[in-house]
C-alpha cells in the first residue's frame, strides 16, 4: 500500500524586541531567575497591559515579506488554561482576528521549487519556565512571562519531513534576516509544533492527526516526523486507528509518546480580552516599514555576483546565511581580492564551522583577520596550504596572521632559482619515478610536486613549481 | 444544563465541587443561560461583532525597558520560594 505523509506545523517566533508584548520589562534571554518581571508580567490583580508597538511593526515586515494580507485592525483574546509557569491563568493571544492571514513560503529541495501556503500568524505571549529537577515542588522562573511571539500556521501541504526541514531552515532565513527575530534555536527562539498524519496516495480526505508539541532543533523536527510517520503507518498496516492526541519527542530514545494529561479535552474557552482595545496599524506605518525593508537573500546574491564578480553558487551560499554576508560585507570594504574572499568564506571557513558546528559569529575568525590573510595569499606570500594553516591556528589560538607568517617564517617561496635548485635535487634522487614519468606515467607529476612541497614545509609557490619542475622534467626527456 | 457539563466547568475553573450547592449553582446557570439566550430573539446578521464597548484604541510603547527589578519583593510576597525561584506543588509532563 501507498501512503503519503500530511504535516502541517505551528512554528513559534520569539520577536526580538527589548520589552514584553504587554510591559516594559526586559526580554533578555539567561538573566538571573525572575529579575525580568514586573507586575503585569506576574500577574498581580488590578494591573492593565498595554501593547509594544515593535512587536506589532515586526509582524507586519514578516507578513510583507511573505506577501500576507495585514489586518489593520486587530483584537487579542484569552486563551484560558491552567499551569503554574501562566501566572494569570489565561494567556493573550489572537484567536478571531490574527494581525495577518494568508502568504506563502517557499521551499527549494534539490532544485524542485513549492510554495507552501500560510494560514495565518498571530501575536500571542509567552508563558514563565517551569523548571522540575532540583526543587522540593516545581521551580518557577517567569523571565520569559509575557515575551512577544509571531505563531506562525501552515496549510497541511507538507509531505515529507525532509521538507519540513526546508520550510522552517526557509522561515528562519525570512526571521533573521528581517531581523524579526535572532532565530536562536537553542534559546528557544524559534520552535515548532507539527501536526502529523497519514493517508493513502491519491486520497483526498484527511487521516486522524497527532501534534508533537515544541520540537526545537532542525534536527529533532527531521527525526521526530521521521519517527511518527513510521508510527502512524505500523499503526495503519496493522489494521489499528491513530488516536488523535499531544505527543512529545523524546530526543535520547528517539521516539514520540503521548503526553500524559489527557483525561480531559482541552477547551480553552476563548473570548475577547476585556483589558487591550483593538489595535490598529495605519497605511503610514505599513509603508514606513516597506521604505525601511533591508535587502532580502535573493537580492543579496545577484547584487554580490553583479558588483563583486563572485560566482553565482558561491554568493547564493554566502547571501543564504545572515551572519556569513554580514561577515562578506565587512570583508568587502577592506580586502581587495572578492572573489578569494567569497571562495575561502565557502569553501574552509565553512568546512571549519560544520566542524565545530559554529555560526561564523561565534568563533576567532573577524573581519581584519581574514582580510589579513586573504591579502597574504593575494600577493603571494603565502600559499594556499600555508593558508589552511594559518587559518587553523585563528581558530584555535586567535593568531594574528602577519605575525604568525613572519615568526614562523612561512613566508611563500617564490624565488624560482631557489625552486629550481630544490627541484634538481629531487630529480636526481629518484631517477626511476622520472623514468617511469617519461615513460608515460603522467600521474607520477604529482608525486614530484608533494615531494618539493615537503622539501619546502609548503611553502613553495605552487606557480612556479609546475612551470619550472615541467622545463625540469622534459630537460631530462631530451 | 446537566450535572457533567457543570461539573467540567468546576474542573476547568479549578474549583472545588460541594455537594449541596451543586445543584443550585446548576439551577443558577441555567438561569444564566435562559436570560442570554433572549439575545437570539435579535437579528444580528449584519451586525459587526464589538470587541469592546469603548470607542477607543489601544495604547501602544515605545520598545525601550522601563522597569525595574522587583524580584526580592515578589518572592517574599509569594507563599513559598527558593533561591531565585516561586515554587509550587511538583508538576510534571
Amino acid at each position: 500500500m501507498k501512503w503519503e505523509a500530511v504535516i502541517g506545523l505551528e512554528a513559534h517566533v520569539q520577536l526580538s524586541t527589548e520589552t514584553k508584548l504587554f510591559s516594559r520589562a526586559s526580554t533578555t534571554f539567561g538573566d538571573e531567575a525572575n529579575t525580568n518581571v514586573n507586575l503585569v508580567d506576574c500577574g498581580l490583580p488590578g494591573v492593565l497591559p498595554t501593547v509594544n508597538k515593535n512587536a506589532f511593526y515586526k509582524a507586519v515586515k514578516f507578513g510583507l515579506a511573505i506577501d500576507a494580507s495585514i489586518n489593520k485592525v486587530s483584537i487579542f483574546d484569552r486563551k484560558n488554561y491552567f499551569y503554574p509557569d501562566l501566572p494569570k491563568g489565561y494567556q493573550i493571544t489572537q484567536m478571531e482576528k490574527p494581525i495577518l492571514e494568508g502568504g506563502s513560503i517557499e521551499i527549494n529541495i534539490d532544485g524542485l521549487k513549492r510554495k507552501i501556503n500560510i494560514t495565518r500568524a498571530h501575536l500571542e505571549e509567552d508563558a514563565g519556565k517551569s523548571i522540575h529537577e532540583g526543587f522540593k515542588g516545581t521551580g518557577i522562573d517567569l523571565n520569559r512571562s509575557g515575551t512577544p511571539l509571531l505563531e506562525i500556521v501552515s496549510e497541511p501541504e507538507l509531505r515529507s519531513s525532509q521538507e519540513a526541514v526546508a520550510y522552517m531552515k526557509e522561515l528562519h532565513k525570512i526571521v533573521t534576516f528581517l531581523d524579526v527575530s535572532d532565530g536562536e534555536m537553542s534559546q528557544g527562539s524559534l520552535r515548532c509544533d507539527a501536526n502529523v498524519s497519514i493517508r493513502q496516495k491519491g486520497e483526498t480526505e484527511l487521516g486522524t492527526r497527532t501534534e508533537i508539541k515544541n520540537i526545537n532543533s532542525f534536527k529533532f523536527i527531521e527525526k521526530a516526523i521521521e519517527y511518527e510517520i513510521k508510527r502512524q503507518i505500523a499503526v495503519l498496516e496493522s489494521k489499528e486507528k491513530v488516536e488523535q492526541e499531544t505527543r512529545l519527542y523524546d530526543s535520547i530514545k528517539n521516539e514520540t509518546r503521548p503526553m500524559r494529561s489527557k483525561e480531559f479535552a482541552n477547551d480553552y474557552r476563548y473570548f475577547p480580552e476585556p483589558d487591550l482595545l483593538p489595535v490598529v496599524i495605519t497605511d503610514k506605518e505599513i509603508n514606513d516599514i516597506k521604505k525601511h525593508f533591508p535587502e532580502m537573500p535573493k537580492e543579496k546574491s545577484i547584487r554580490y555576483v553583479q558588483e563583486f564578480g563572485i560566482s553565482e553558487s558561491d554568493s547564493s551560499i554566502i547571501s543564504n546565511s545572515k551572519n556569513l554576508s554580514n561577515f562578506f560585507e565587512d570583508c568587502i570594504k577592506i580586502v581587495n581580492d572578492k572573489v578569494l574572499l567569497a571562495k575561502i568564506l565557502v569553501g574552509d571557513i565553512s568546512s571549519l564551522l560544520n566542524k565545530d558546528a559554529k555560526e561564523i559569529t561565534d568563533t576567532n575568525f573577524t573581519p581584519e583577520n581574514i582580510t589579513q590573510l586573504i591579502n597574504l595569499i593575494s600577493d603571494g606570500t603565502i600559499s594556499g596550504k600555508i593558508a589552511k594553516d594559518v587559518l587553523d591556528q585563528i581558530r584555535l589560538k586567535n593568531i594574528e596572521p602577519y605575525e604568525y607568517i613572519k615568526e614562523k617564517g612561512l613566508t611563500q617561496i617564490s624565488d624560482e632559482d631557489a625552486i629550481e635548485r630544490i627541484i634538481l635535487e629531487i630529480l636526481a634522487k629518484n631517477p626511476e619515478q622520472v623514468e617511469a614519468y617519461n615513460n608515460g606515467k603522467d600521474k607520477l607529476f604529482g608525486f614530484f610536486v608533494g615531494q618539493v612541497m615537503k622539501a619546502t614545509q609548503g611553502k613553495a609557490n605552487p606557480k612556479s613549481v609546475n612551470l619550472i619542475l615541467k622545463k625540469a622534467l622534459s630537460n631530462k626527456h631530451t | 444544563m446537566d450535572d457533567k457539563t457543570v461539573r467540567t466547568i468546576f474542573y476547568l475553573s479549578r474549583l472545588k465541587q460541594d455537594k449541596d450547592g451543586s445543584e443550585k449553582i446548576k439551577n443558577d446557570l441555567k438561569a444564566i443561560l435562559e436570560m442570554v439566550n433572549s439575545l437570539k430573539e435579535i437579528d444580528t446578521d449584519n451586525i459587526m461583532p464589538l470587541h469592546n464597548p469603548l470607542e477607543e484604541t489601544s495604547r501602544v510603547f515605545e520598545d525601550t525597558v522601563s522597569s525595574d527589578n522587583e524580584k526580592s519583593l515578589f518572592l517574599e510576597n509569594a507563599p513559598e520560594s527558593d533561591g531565585d525561584y516561586f515554587i509550587v506543588p511538583k508538576v510534571v509532563e
